[in-house]
């Protein structure tokens, strides 16, 4: 009976996994060094949804959150305490995460506009089942 | 049929025929009743929408209290407990229609 409203519900998780997937990246945009302070530029992840809510109904989840592994944007910063050490190839040179804020904008817009849809869904859900109490009202 | 969801006919009646499935049989005639009665089935969905509404009150609890982050899910489950609760009126309300009703006869 709650199906459709379960289904909708999915659909808004996975949208706001996906957002915040797509937030990450965009605060890690300029981070160059990983957690414990290293110089290892922040790879980009993103989402991977597949359908069924992960117990056998419909609907659909993230799958998995992958990491892009593309090569590093390579910046001309030899007076960084980061940069490639001399006598390595790319000496002078620091890595950046190869993120384009631009796609990860245009993401989050269509991860919302998705969000929206699931929340319309829901609520043509919820009036429907309304709607048909009214039969008996 | 093709159906790669299952969602046709999920609710185990035939939406054309709601006498045709999976029912209790009729009584056969006065103090011959099988299955369960209607005061039975009343209690059994009573305590479905009792159940309902406290999933919400802990969902909701949950999530005030930092436990979980899950908006979506705990709106759902209120939107679920207050429909269920308003059709449990629904048939209480007719109940009582019923009650009224008879009370009207003269004998």
């Amino acid at each position: 009976m709650y199906n459709s409203l379960d289904i909708a519900v999915s659909g808004m998780v996975a949208q706001r996994t996906r957002l915040n997937t797509i937030a990450a990246n965009l605060a890690n945009q300029n981070t160059i060094l990983d957690a414990s302070g290293n110089p290892n530029p922040y790879q980009r992840r993103f989402t991977v949804f597949a359908p069924g809510d992960g117990n056998g109904g419909s609907g659909v989840h993230v799958q998995s959150i992958e990491i892009n592994d593309a090569p590093p944007k390579l910046r001309w910063e030899p007076n960084s305490p980061f940069a490639r050490p001399e006598g390595s190839p790319d000496a002078g040179y620091v890595y950046y995460p190869d993120i384009d804020p631009v796609t990860e904008q245009i993401d989050a817009l269509e991860a919302q506009r998705a969000y929206e849809a699931n929340v319309q869904a829901a609520e043509a859900a919820k009036s429907m089942m309304a709607q048909a109490l009214s039969i008996l009202a | 049929m093709n159906d790669p969801l299952g969602l046709i006919n999920s609710g185990g009646f035939s939406p054309l025929d709601p006498l045709r499935g999976d029912r209790p049989s009729r009584p056969q005639g006065p103090g011959q009743t099988e299955g369960p009665g209607f005061a039975d089935v009343l209690r059994e969905n009573l305590a479905q929408v009792n159940k309902l509404q406290q999933d919400a009150t802990t969902a909701i609890e949950d999530l005030q209290t930092g436990k979980r982050d899950d908006l979506e899910t705990v709106l759902a489950a209120t939107a679920k407990a207050d429909n269920a609760f308003r059709m449990l009126l629904q048939v209480r309300n007719k109940v009582m229609d019923a009650y009224d009703e008879i009370k009207q006869i003269r004998v």
